[in-house]
C-alpha cells in the first residue's frame, strides 16, 4: 500500500531500502556529511508548505532519515533545493537527479567535488528512494 | 559597423606581401564571423582547389564579432585551413587573451598562404603587421618559443603568442598551435599547416577597443548572463572540477571510452583519473580566459620521483581519457607529464592519445611488433613507453614517422586487420564521448563537418541532460541510448554550435548560460535584430557551407559514417548491449536537413540560406 510523502513512515520504508541495500555501504564507505532537502511548496498540487528532509549518513551506514524543521535541514553539510513538481519527478524515476542539479531544477549547497566524489553513492540513495511505494499529494 | 572593423590582412609568405582587405559588410550579417565567415573566405581563396600543406592553400586565423568585449565566454578564436589529417575542411578554436587583442588591435582576422623561403613570425602590432625572422626559434618547443617572443615583444605592453612546436615543423599530421602556453588549438592539424608555411608564430600586442552597437542593452545583456552563470551548476563544476568533471559523471552513464573504445564499465579508473583526484593530487591555481566567469582551466604541478610537471595547463577530460582510460594507464601523474609533453611538442592530445591507444591493440593483436615500434614495449598501461612513442611521433622518429601521420592513415599501412579497431569519421579520430552510451552524438559525429566532434553543435549538454533549451525547439529530454527522433535534435544543436563558432564563444559559458542570452549579446554587439530563428538558420547556412566546402574536396554520402568499433556492443557497464541504429538516424537526418542521396545540399537548401553561388559549383 503506497505511503504519504514526507511522513515519517515514508522516511522509515526509505531508511529501510537503504539499509536493505547491498550497494550503498560499498558506494558510500568514507562519506562524511549529513543532508538535508527542502521541498518548496507547489500549492496548486496540494502541497501547501514547505517540507524539509533530513538524511544522517556516514561511512556507508544511514543513521536515520527523518523530517524536520527547517533551521535542522538548513544546517546539513549538503542541501538540495527545489520545487515539488521536481522532487517528485526524481522520485518517480522520471527525472535524474544528477541532470536536475545540472539544469538547475535543484540547486546543490554544499562542496560539489567532494559530492562528486561519491556520484554512484547518491545514485543509490535516490534508487532506494524510488523503491519506495509512495503517495504524492496530487496523486 | 560594430562588432567588426571589417578589416583582415592576406599574407603572402611566398611573396613577403601584405595586403589590407575589406569584406562586402553583408558578409557580417550572412555569415556572422569566426569560422563561418572563414569558410566563405576559404571558398574565394581558392581553398577547395589547394592541397592542404601546398603553399596556396589558406590559413585563416579569425575573431568573431563578441571577440574582444567584455561579454562572458568571448574569449574564443578560431584557426581554419584544409586540414593535412583528413584533408577536408579544417577548424579548431582556442580561448586566452590572443583572440581579444587581435580584435582589439583593430582586425578581424588574417590569412596567410605562400610559404616562406626560411623561418619566419607574423607581428601584429595595433593593426600595422609586419613579417619576422624567426631563425633563433625554429626548433625550440612552444614554451621556449613563446617564454623568447614575449619578452622580446613585451617591453611596452603584453604580446600574445601562438606558436608552433617541434611536432608542427615536422608536419606531423595532428600538429596543434599553442596559445600563450595555456590554451592550444588542438584539432586538425592547423600545427602542420604553419610548419608547411614555415610559420614559427604570430605575435598580437593592442591597446583598441571593440565598437558596440547598443552600450546599454550590452551592459543589460552581460549583466543577465553572468547572473544566469552564477547560478548555473555547470558553471560551478566546471570551475570546481574543470572539464575533467566529464570523467566522473561520464563513467556513470557510459560517456568514457575505455581501453582503444573495446570495455565499459572500470569505474575505478573513473576514480583515480576524474576531476577530484585532480584537484587533489595536482592542482595548483584555475586558469581564467579572457572574459570568463567560470574559470575551468586547471595550473598544475607535479613533483613525484618518476615524473615532474613544472606549474602549468594541466591534462582536460580529453587528455585524461586518451592518455588514461583508452591506454588503461591509472596513473594521473603519468597523464599529466605526458600532456605536458603534447604541450611542448605542440601535439593534439586527442589525436595523439587515440593513435597510440590504436598502436596499442595492433600490438597486442600481433599487427605491429617490436621491431615494428623501434623497441617499445606498448603493452596496455606502459606510460614510460607512450612517453618515449609521444616524443618520436612529434620528431618523425622511427615509427613515430608513421604515426605522424594520425591511426586512419596507419591503419590504411597495417592492412585489413587493422580497420576494425581504428576509431575515426573522415579521418579525425573521435573525442572521448561514446556514441554508444549517447546516440544523437554518434549521428552528430558522422555529420561534423571536420570529423568527429563534439564542439561542431551543442549534442552533448543536450543529450546528457546538461541543459533544457526549449526556446531553441529541443524537447525536454532525450533518452540517451535511443536512436530514432535523434535526427531533429541534432540538426538544432549544429545551428546552435555553428553559431557559437561564427560568433567565437566559449562552449562552457554558452552551456551556462543558456541561446537566449548569446542572442540578447549578439544583438547588442552588432546591432543585429537576429531572432532565435534567424539564428539557428544563419546557423544551419554555415552548416550547409562548410558541407559544401567538404562535398568539392570529395566527401559524400558514404563518409557519413561510424567507424566498427563504436558500432560493436560492449558487454558491459552503463552502454552494455547499446549500438547507435547509423542507417536510421541518417536517413532522418538527410530528409529533415535536405541532402540528396549523394549528400550533397540539394539547389533548393541552398536557395532558401542565400547561398545561390554554391549551385554552379555543386552542379
Amino acid at each position: 500500500m503506497a505511503i504519504d510523502v514526507f511522513t515519517d513512515e515514508w522516511c522509515a520504508a526509505w531508511e529501510e531500502k537503504l539499509k536493505e541495500s547491498k550497494d550503498f555501504p560499498v558506494y558510500n564507505k568514507g562519506w562524511e556529511g549529513d543532508v538535508g532537502c527542502i521541498i518548496q511548496p507547489d500549492p496548486e498540487k496540494g502541497l501547501n508548505d514547505e517540507k524539509y528532509l533530513y538524511l544522517d549518513l556516514y561511512d556507508g551506514t544511514v543513521n536515520g532519515i527523518r523530517m524536520v524543521d527547517k533551521e535542522k535541514a538548513e544546517s546539513a553539510k549538503f542541501v538540495m533545493i527545489g520545487p515539488y513538481v521536481r522532487w517528485k519527478q526524481v522520485a518517480k524515476t522520471e527525472l535524474d537527479a544528477i541532470k536536475a542539479m545540472m539544469q538547475g531544477k535543484l540547486k546543490l549547497k554544499g562542496n560539489l567535488p567532494y559530492m562528486v566524489k561519491y556520484l554512484k553513492g547518491t545514485q543509490e540513495v535516490i534508487r532506494c528512494l524510488t523503491l519506495v511505494d509512495s503517495k504524492f499529494p496530487d496523486d | 559597423m560594430s562588432g567588426t572593423f571589417n578589416k583582415f590582412f592576406a599574407i603572402d609568405l611566398s611573396t613577403g606581401s601584405i595586403n589590407e582587405k575589406r569584406m562586402d559588410p553583408e558578409y557580417f550579417k550572412i555569415y556572422v564571423g569566426g569560422s563561418a565567415l572563414a569558410a566563405r573566405l576559404f571558398l574565394e581563396e581558392g581553398g577547395t582547389e589547394a592541397a592542404p600543406m601546398a603553399p596556396e592553400s589558406p590559413l585563416f586565423i579569425m575573431a568573431g564579432p563578441l571577440v574582444g568585449t567584455t561579454f562572458p565566454g568571448s574569449s574564443r578564436f578560431v584557426m581554419c585551413a584544409r586540414s593535412p589529417l583528413t584533408g577536408i575542411w579544417g577548424e579548431s578554436a582556442s580561448g586566452g587573451t590572443f583572440g581579444a587583442d587581435m580584435k582589439k588591435s583593430g582586425l578581424d582576422g588574417v590569412a596567410v598562404t605562400g610559404k616562406a623561403g626560411r623561418p619566419v613570425y607574423i607581428f601584429i602590432d595595433d593593426g600595422t603587421v609586419s613579417i619576422e625572422n624567426a631563425d633563433d626559434f625554429w626548433g625550440k618547443d612552444t614554451y621556449e618559443t613563446i617564454d623568447a617572443l614575449k619578452k622580446k615583444h613585451s617591453e611596452d605592453r603584453s604580446a600574445r603568442v601562438l606558436a608552433i612546436g617541434p611536432a608542427g615543423e615536422n608536419r606531423v599530421k595532428f600538429a596543434a598551435v599553442s596559445n600563450d602556453k595555456a590554451h592550444y588549438f588542438g584539432r586538425c592539424g592547423m600545427g602542420a599547416v604553419m610548419g608547411s608555411k614555415n610559420l614559427k608564430a604570430v605575435i598580437v600586442r593592442s591597446t583598441g577597443k571593440v565598437p558596440i552597437a547598443d552600450e546599454e542593452a550590452y551592459k543589460a545583456g552581460r549583466k543577465s548572463a553572468l547572473e544566469t552563470i552564477k547560478g548555473s551548476m555547470v558553471a560551478e563544476s566546471m570551475h570546481e572540477l574543470g572539464t575533467n568533471i566529464g570523467m566522473d559523471i561520464g563513467m556513470m552513464t557510459g560517456d568514457v571510452p575505455i581501453k582503444n573504445w573495446s570495455k565499459g564499465g572500470e569505474l575505478e579508473l573513473g576514480e583515480v583519473l576524474g576531476g577530484p583526484a585532480l584537484v587533489e593530487k595536482m592542482l595548483k591555481k584555475r586558469g581564467f580566459c579572457y572574459a570568463c566567469p567560470i574559470g575551468c582551466k586547471p595550473i598544475v604541478t607535479v613533483d613525484t620521483a618518476e615524473y615532474k610537471v613544472e606549474e602549468g595547463p594541466g591534462p582536460e577530460y580529453e587528455t585524461c581519457a586518451t592518455f588514461g582510460t583508452m591506454l588503461m594507464n591509472n596513473n594521473l601523474y603519468a597523464v599529466a607529464h605526458v600532456n605536458e609533453l603534447c604541450n611542448r611538442f605542440g601535439l593534439d592530445t586527442i589525436s595523439c592519445g587515440t593513435t597510440i591507444a590504436f598502436v596499442m591493440e595492433a600490438y597486442e593483436k600481433g599487427l605491429l611488433s617490436r621491431d615494428n615500434l623501434d623497441g617499445l614495449d606498448l603493452s596496455w598501461g606502459n606510460m614510460s613507453a607512450v612517453a618515449e612513442l609521444v616524443k618520436k611521433i612529434a620528431h618523425r622518429d622511427g615509427f613515430g614517422d608513421r604515426a605522424a601521420e594520425g591511426s586512419r592513415a596507419l591503419a590504411e599501412s597495417i592492412g585489413e586487420a587493422a580497420r576494425d579497431f581504428v576509431v575515426t569519421v573522415k579521418g579525425l579520430e573521435l573525442p572521448m564521448h561514446d556514441p554508444r552510451g549517447f546516440h544523437g552524438m554518434g549521428l552528430a559525429y558522422m555529420n561534423s563537418n571536420r570529423g568527429a566532434c563534439h564542439l561542431q553543435h551543442t549534442v552533448q549538454p543536450v543529450e546528457q541532460g546538461m541543459v533544457a533549451w526549449d526556446a531553441a525547439g529541443f524537447e525536454e529530454d532525450y533518452p540517451a541510448t535511443e536512436s530514432r527522433g535523434k535526427a531533429k535534435m541534432v540538426a538544432i544543436a549544429e545551428n546552435l554550435g555553428q553559431m557559437a563558432n561564427a560568433v567565437c564563444l566559449c562552449h562552457f559559458v554558452y552551456w551556462a548560460m543558456g541561446p537566449e542570452h548569446l542572442l540578447d549579446g549578439f544583438n547588442s554587439v552588432t546591432g543585429f535584430e537576429f531572432d532565435m530563428n534567424a539564428f539557428l538558420e544563419a546557423g544551419r547556412r554555415a552548416w550547409v557551407l562548410k558541407r559544401a566546402l567538404n562535398n568539392l574536396m570529395g566527401v559524400n554520402e558514404v563518409d557519413d559514417k561510424l567507424p566498427k568499433r563504436v558500432l560493436t556492443a560492449l558487454t558491459e557497464g552503463m552502454a552494455e548491449g547499446s549500438v547507435p541504429d547509423e542507417a536510421l538516424m541518417k536517413k532522418e537526418y538527410y530528409e529533415i536537413c535536405g541532402l540528396n542521396e549523394k549528400g550533397f545540399p540539394t539547389s533548393e537548401l541552398l536557395g532558401s540560406l542565400n547561398l545561390e553561388f554554391l549551385k554552379e559549383k555543386l552542379y
